[in-house]
Parts: structure tokens; C-alpha cells; sequence
């Protein structure tokens, strides 16, 4: 008896924490689907509509609100992925390496070296701190972004886990959470990895508790300049463009919406997240393309953007195939190895 | 119906409390001495033990009382008194009575008649002092020092006498004697066995006495597990009077309800909510002398001397991270009294808290290192890490002594690379010992600047 209260109570807790969990991202002005964020970029989208594309304010508001989006088939399954991973996160996030970890690790690596001292630029205005800090955080987590989104289009054990997210046929800003679990932990691994690494950096060289993140509202001033421009429309229908030259600098929502074209020119283009420089500096950039009406998703064969049990497990499956098919070619190309011995010794 | 419930009610508390008193508290113990035939009935003994942690107390009293050398030879003789004896007739200095807290003893005799310190003194080597000395001449060589000190003060070498003699003490005598002779030893078949009594004479068989010493250098109450370690916390400030005096008898029995150094520090670390130490040593103690009663005289079999070392190790296991503990605090006070130097510059007040925890890292460092255990490569960095003396104001710090035992100080090193050793230290306290408590966590500190930048916030993918 005292067991199963002992559960009972557990499961309520279990329950609690995910309903919370459900709805927290709305209310954290630190998360992109922030409503706040999700309100201004709605906002933009109308005053876009009306000033862009000649549409009244009605037009625009049921342009942005589209049912055929928002209550699509695809649309209904990023839904229930979001409510899925929501379990999956609280189950797998204790397992995963804190970013606590790898800035202590990296500090006292950094404490072996005689080369620079602990806190020797600790005498440097606290301005000029905060600023080289908040840049070097900006700059070294946008690139690693980029490349690990590269990465993940470019290795087909990655592509197997990535492609749930290019699945999409309708995107909406919930569509940023349509990802499959192992990705999300690569994701983690990164942000863990990389932070750790420029804040273990930082309080080696400045001292531990001498720099801090220029921010905005208690948000990262990068993160909030990204969410306020309208962040959450690079995952929608709203083609909002830039010029040419500011879409070589930051990603606009069309270069963004062109990512996930299911057309073959546009694959393997614009992995940026904030900043475009990447994609032009490694040659993956594509200015968007707004006259033309974009399908997204993928083909049937490679993945179903409906069917939950297919996103969950199909990587899973693909992977498997992709080790066996390597399987096959090592021990062919071993094979080839043990003949050219053999006949190199004949000879 | 009330009433029947009342009744049960009562009858359930009278349970518990008798399960409480039996339970619960170290001793009073029978007496199982076949061979005794006289009127005690109580076999617990153990005034060496706490005449002994008043000395320490009271030892560390005095290393407060020099004048800068004036009376340094006064003061010498005195301390050396409290440390070689003979004790019989000193005073207790320290713990003595105060408003609101009584204490039944004042002199070292009615506690013991012929304890002292040096005879128990950790007499291995002690290399985290300059000299290369034993445990037992370091403290003579700081005794010495201390007597012609400023109240212990020496502000050109950065030392603290009364922490350093204090917390040294607090291994190199209780923890030591505890873990490495009468836990450790004393507890094998053949060293002081249950049948014999401890000595000619003596009521108590050896096994018994030899565990009851052991408790004593711990320095808790017997009724430490029925307080919080909060209360066993404000028991050895003497500020709570009513959690000591567990017999009502208005006043405070040093060799029974008083809290001393080792308990105190277990006490003050559990008051962090993480550990429990305090409750673990004593349920250990309580355990262990519990089997030896059970054996009623006889020898103890191998299994019970199992069950006994068992316990032992969980009192050693324990005590050995509060020790740990009191390394990673204080590492962490230097770091930070650095800290507000750095900031706030560098004068009479703030640097002498930070050479007071400075003697108090270094204190423990040696005490940690005075046990039975050989901590090896541990130590060694830890000792390279501390140093043999914290930097001083002038950035030099003590490396070794001359030929006349002056302090040489011939060597430089900057605030933030001492920093740096502080931050070595705790994370070398943490990775070697597993404590739980960490106060003053710097690496904590660097933890939560990384949690403050919020890695979930990256994890979104586009």
C-alpha cells in the first residue's frame, strides 16, 4: 500500500513537472516561443501583408492565421512531437553533460599552461569585458550552430535524425520544436560544449565572477534582438525578405523558408541561424527567392511528416541500414586488402 | 472513544521515548567485567579524552596571549604545561562557564588526573610545516612561535597560531588517536580483548574502554542524536544551554554533554541540510558498543569484530570528510578574503581575517593528514597548493626556514595565481574526499556563471 502511494505520489510529480514543462517556454521571454515574441512577430507579419503584399488588415490577419497552416496534418503532428519531447526531455536531461562540466574541466586545463595567467585580464574595464564576452559568446555559438547544421545535412547518420525536421510541409513558429530527440541531445551537447568552453575561457582570463552577458530584459542581447526581429516567422509562410546585402549578414525568414524548399536547388543552402556571414564566408548561401511559391517538406520515400511512429523510429531504422551498407563495403574493401596481399606475395 | 485514543496516543509516545532512551544515547552501559565484583554499575569511561579536548580549547586560548615577546617565555611555559602536563591542577580556560551556560568543571583534574597531549600526538612526519618535523615537534615549534607572537598574530609571515594549533590538534590528537590506534588497533582480537579488564583494576573490559576513547576524541554528547546539529552547533558557542543539560541539572557536564571541535565542525557542516555526518559518527559509536556489551565479557568472535570494524569505518569514512570539508571551506574563505583585498585593497582588518583562514586551512590540512591513512599524492599537492605559508602583503610567502629557524621568505607570488591554488585545492578536496556540504564553493561559483548563460536557450535548432 505504502508503495503504491509511494508511486502514486511519484507519477503526480512526474505529471506536474511535464504539464508545467508544456506551457513554460510560452511564459520564459529567454525561449523563442515566448508569447511575447510570438505576438510581435505576429505583428510584424500583418504590417508586412498590408505594406508588402497590398492585403487589408483582415486579409492579412487571416492570412497569418491560416487554418490550412495552423490545422494541417503536419502542422497537427509538430504538436504532438512538441508534446512528446516535452517527456522525453525531462527523462534524458539529467543523463545529459552539464555546461558546468565542461567549464570547470576546461578552466583547469587552461590553469596548466604558463603562458597567460588566471585573472591576468582581470584589470580590463568592465565594459570592454562585457563586450568582448557578449560578442565571443554571439559569435562562437552561432558559428557552431552553423556547423553542426551543416553537419547534420552533409553525414547521413546526422541527415537520419535531421530530416524529422525537414519533414514539414506547413511550418509554423512550433515547428522549431519538431525535432527528433537525439538531435535535440546533439544540439545540447553543442550548446553545452561551446558555452562551457568560451565561459571557461573567460573566467580564467577575467576571473570568475568578473564578466557577465550584455543582455536585455535578463536576456542574452543577441537572443532578444533575434526574437523581437521576428524570429518565429522563419518557421511559417510569412516570406519576409531583406535586401541582398543585410541577407548576407543575418538570415532572413524567406532564406530560412528557402532551407526547407523541397526543391534540389535550394537543398544544402543557408544553415545559418542568426548570422548569414557563415554561409557566405563557406559558401552556402542563397538569397531568397520571394516570387516563387516554395513547397516544403520532403519526399514520401525519405520521410512521412504525418506519421508519428515513422518520426520517432525511421531514423533509428536508417541508421541501422546505413551501418549494415558500411558493414558491407569495410569487409569488401578488406577482402580487396587480403587478395592484393596475397597477390603482391606471389609475386 | 477521546480518551481511548488519548491513551493509546500516550502509550505510543512512552513507546518511542523508551525506544529513544535505549536506543539513542551512548551509554550509561553495563558493566560485563566477569572478573569485577565491585558497585559500579556504569562501564562507560572516558575523562582522558575530554580533559584532552579541553586542552586543545584551552591551548588555543592561550596562543592568543602573547605580547610581541615580552612575555614570551611565560606564556611558552604555560602553553607547554597544557600540552606536556602535567594537567592535574590547570585551569579549564576554554570551554568556561558564561551567562546562561554553567559549565560543571574548571580544572583539568576533574576530568582527568595524569592526561596531556604531546603523549597522544601525531608523531609521524608532517611536511606541510617547514622543517621537516614530526607531527609532535611542529606543534612544539608553533608553541614556541606562537609565545612570542603578537595574541598569536605574525603579520610578516601570514600565520595564525591559535588556528593553527587548534586545528592541527584536532588530527593530530583526536581524529588520530581515534581512527589510528583506538578504532583501528584496539579493535583487533588480540590488542586490549573483552575478557580482561582494560587495566589492572579497572571495571571495564578492554574492547569497552578502548571504543569509549574513541568517542571520546570525537567530543559530541551522549545525547547528540536526540538534537539537531544546529542545537550541537549552538551547544559548543555555549549559547544553548537547554539541548546541553540533558539531565536538568543546571549545568553543563563536559564529559557528557558538551559538543568540542570535531563534533562541532560535523555539526556545522550538517547544518547545510546536505550531510550527516554528526548523526552518522554517533549511530556508529552507538552501534559499536552495543556489540561489544552484547558479548557480555567474553572475547569477541570474528564476526562481531567484523561488525565492529564495519563501524569504525563508517566513524573514520565520515570524520575523514569533515576534515575535507573544513579544507574546501576554508580554501574557499581565502579565495574570497583575496578577493575583497583585491577589490577593497589590503589592510589591518581584512588581512588578518584572511591569515586567521589561512590558519584554519592549513590547520585541518595537517589534521586530515595526521590519520591513519597514507593520502599520498593528495597530500603532496595539497601541501604544494597551500603552501607552507599563505602570500603575504607584500607578496612573498614563507618556502622554508634557516639554520636558525627563521622563516625565509624568499620567493613571490601574485594574488590571483594564489587564488588559482585555492580554486586547485577544492576541486583536488572534492575529486580525492566526495564532500557534500562545500562551503565557500568557488567552483560552485564558476558552475552557476555557466548556468546563468542558459545553455537550453541554445539547444533550439532551426
Amino acid at each position: 500500500m505504502e508503495d503504491l502511494i509511494q508511486t502514486l505520489a511519484k507519477f503526480g510529480l512526474y505529471l506536474d513537472t511535464y504539464l508545467t514543462s508544456l506551457s513554460a517556454d510560452f511564459l520564459n521571454h529567454k525561449k523563442r516561443i515566448f508569447i511575447g515574441y510570438l505576438a510581435i512577430s505576429t505583428v510584424m507579419a500583418v504590417v508586412f501583408l498590408c505594406a508588402w503584399r497590398g492585403l487589408g488588415i483582415r486579409g492579412a490577419v487571416g492570412k497569418v492565421f491560416d487554418k490550412k497552416i495552423f490545422w494541417s496534418k503536419s502542422a497537427k503532428a509538430d504538436y504532438f512531437i512538441y508534446a512528446i519531447n516535452r517527456i522525453i526531455s525531462i527523462l534524458i536531461s539529467p543523463y545529459l553533460i552539464a555546461q558546468g562540466v565542461v567549464t570547470t574541466f576546461l578552466f583547469f586545463q587552461l590553469s596548466k599552461q604558463n603562458v597567460v595567467g588566471f585573472q591576468s585580464l582581470d584589470h580590463w574595464p568592465s565594459l570592454l569585458i562585457i563586450t568582448f564576452y557578449t560578442l565571443a559568446y554571439f559569435f562562437m555559438d552561432d558559428l557552431s550552430k552553423y556547423i553542426v547544421h551543416r553537419c547534420m545535412h552533409s553525414w547521413q547518420f546526422l541527415w537520419a535524425f535531421h530530416k524529422v525536421h525537414h519533414s514539414a510541409e506547413t511550418m509554423t513558429p512550433i515547428t522549431v520544436y519538431r525535432v527528433h530527440p537525439v538531435e535535440s541531445i546533439i544540439y545540447g551537447l553543442r550548446g553545452s560544449i561551446v558555452i562551457g568552453a568560451v565561459i571557461g575561457t573567460f573566467a580564467y582570463c577575467f576571473g570568475i565572477d568578473n564578466f557577465s552577458l550584455a543582455t536585455l530584459l535578463g536576456v542574452n542581447l543577441f537572443s532578444f534582438i533575434f526574437n523581437v526581429a521576428g524570429a518565429n516567422l522563419r518557421h511559417s509562410h510569412i516570406e519576409i525578405a531583406y535586401w541582398p546585402w543585410l541577407e548576407k549578414i543575418f538570415i532572413s525568414p524567406a532564406q530560412h523558408q528557402l532551407h526547407h524548399s523541397i526543391e534540389n536547388k535550394h537543398f544544402n543552402k543557408n544553415y545559418g541561424a542568426m548570422l548569414a556571414v557563415w554561409d557566405w564566408l563557406f559558401g552556402s548561401l542563397h538569397f531568397s527567392e520571394t516570387g516563387e511559391k516554395l513547397k516544403f517538406g520532403l519526399r514520401p520515400t525519405e520521410a512521412s511528416s504525418t506519421n508519428i511512429v515513422q518520426i520517432y523510429l525511421r531514423p533509428f531504422i536508417d541508421v541501422y541500414r546505413l551501418l549494415k551498407n558500411s558493414g558491407k563495403k569495410l569487409i569488401l574493401l578488406s577482402n580487396s586488402l587480403k587478395f592484393l596481399v596475397r597477390s603482391v606475395g606471389k609475386d | 472513544m477521546i480518551s481511548h485514543r488519548l491513551t493509546a496516543s500516550a502509550l505510543a509516545i512512552c513507546v518511542s521515548a523508551t525506544a529513544l532512551t535505549a536506543h539513542h544515547f551512548y551509554g550509561p552501559y553495563p558493566v560485563t567485567l566477569k572478573s569485577y565484583s565491585g558497585d559500579k554499575t556504569n562501564s562507560v569511561s572516558y575523562g582522558g579524552q575530554i580533559a584532552r579536548q579541553a586542552m586543545e580549547q584551552s591551548l588555543k586560548k592561550l596562543a592568543s596571549t602573547g605580547n610581541g615577546g615580552g612575555n614570551a617565555a611565560d606564556v611558552e611555559a604555560q602553553m607547554m604545561q597544557y600540552f606536556s602536563g602535567p594537567t592535574k591542577d590547570l585551569a579549564i580556560l576554554s570551554p568556561a562557564s558564561k551567562d546562561g551556560f554553567k559549565i560543571k568543571q574548571t580544572t583539568i583534574g576533574e576530568l582527568s588526573s595524569s592526561a596531556n597531549l604531546e603523549g597522544k600526538f601525531y608523531k609521524g612526519l608532517m611536511p606541510a610545516w617547514p622543517g621537516n618535523h614530526t607531527g609532535v615537534d611542529v606543534m612544539k615549534d608553533m608553541i614556541s612561535r606562537a609565545a612570542k607572537s603578537n595574541k598569536g598574530f605574525d603579520a610578516e609571515n601570514g600565520y595564525d597560531y591559535a588556528q593553527l594549533i587548534s586545528k592541527f590538534t584536532m588530527g593530530a590528537v583526536q581524529y588520530s588517536q581515534a581512527v589510528d590506534n583506538y578504532l583501528d588497533e584496539k579493535m583487533t582480537a588480540d590488542v586490549k580483548p573483552n575478557d580482561m579488564p582494560y587495566k589492572e583494576g579497572k571495571h571495564y573490559t578492554g574492547k569497552e574502554h578502548s571504543w569509549d576513547e574513541g568517542f571520546g576524541y570525537f567530543g559530541a554528547p551522549t545525547h547528540t542524536l536526540a538534537i539537531t546539529p544546529a542545537a550541537a552547533y549552538d551547544i559548543a558557542k555555549r549559547k544553548d544551554m537547554a539541548s546541553a543539560d540533558r539531565n536538568g541539572d543546571g549545568v553543563v557536564d563536559l564529559k557528557s554533554e558538551m559538543v568540542f571541535g570535531p563534533a562541532y565542525y560535523a555539526a556545522a557542516f550538517d547544518k547545510s541540510g546536505n550531510t550527516n555526518y554528526l548523526a552518522s559518527i554517533m549511530q556508529a559509536y552507538i552501534d559499536g558498543r552495543k556489540v561489544i556489551s552484547g558479548a557480555q565479557g567474553e572475547k569477541l568472535s570474528a564476526t562481531e569484530l567484523a561488525v565492529i570494524k564495519s563501524h569504525a569505518g563508517t566513524i573514520e569514512e565520515n570524520w575523514e570528510k569533515v576534515l575535507a570539508e573544513a579544507v574546501f571551506k576554508y580554501a574557499g574563505s581565502v579565495y574570497k578574503d583575496i578577493a575583497a583585498m583585491k577589490e577593497n585593497g589590503v589592510d589591518d582588518k581584512s588581512y588578518r581575517k584572511y591569515v586567521k583562514h589561512w590558519g584554519e586551512l592549513a590547520g585541518f590540512s595537517m589534521a586530515i593528514q595526521s590519520g591513519r591513512k597514507n593520502l599520498g599524492a593528495a597530500a603532496v599537492e595539497m601541501n604544494k597548493l597551500i603552501g607552507f605559508g599563505p602570500v603575504t602583503a607584500d607578496n612573498s610567502y614563507v618556502t622554508g626556514v634557516d639554520g636558525n629557524g627563521n622563516f625565509v621568505r624568499d620567493r613571490k607570488m601574485t594574488w590571483s595565481d594564489y587564488q588559482l591554488n585555492m580554486l586547485k585545492i577544492q576541486k583536488l578536496v572534492s575529486d580525492t574526499f566526495g564532500v557534500k556540504s562545500r562551503a565557500n564553493d568557488m567552483l560552485d561559483e564558476l558552475a552557476k556563471v555557466s548556468a546563468a548563460a542558459d545553455a537550453d536557450t541554445n539547444a533550439e535548432t532551426d
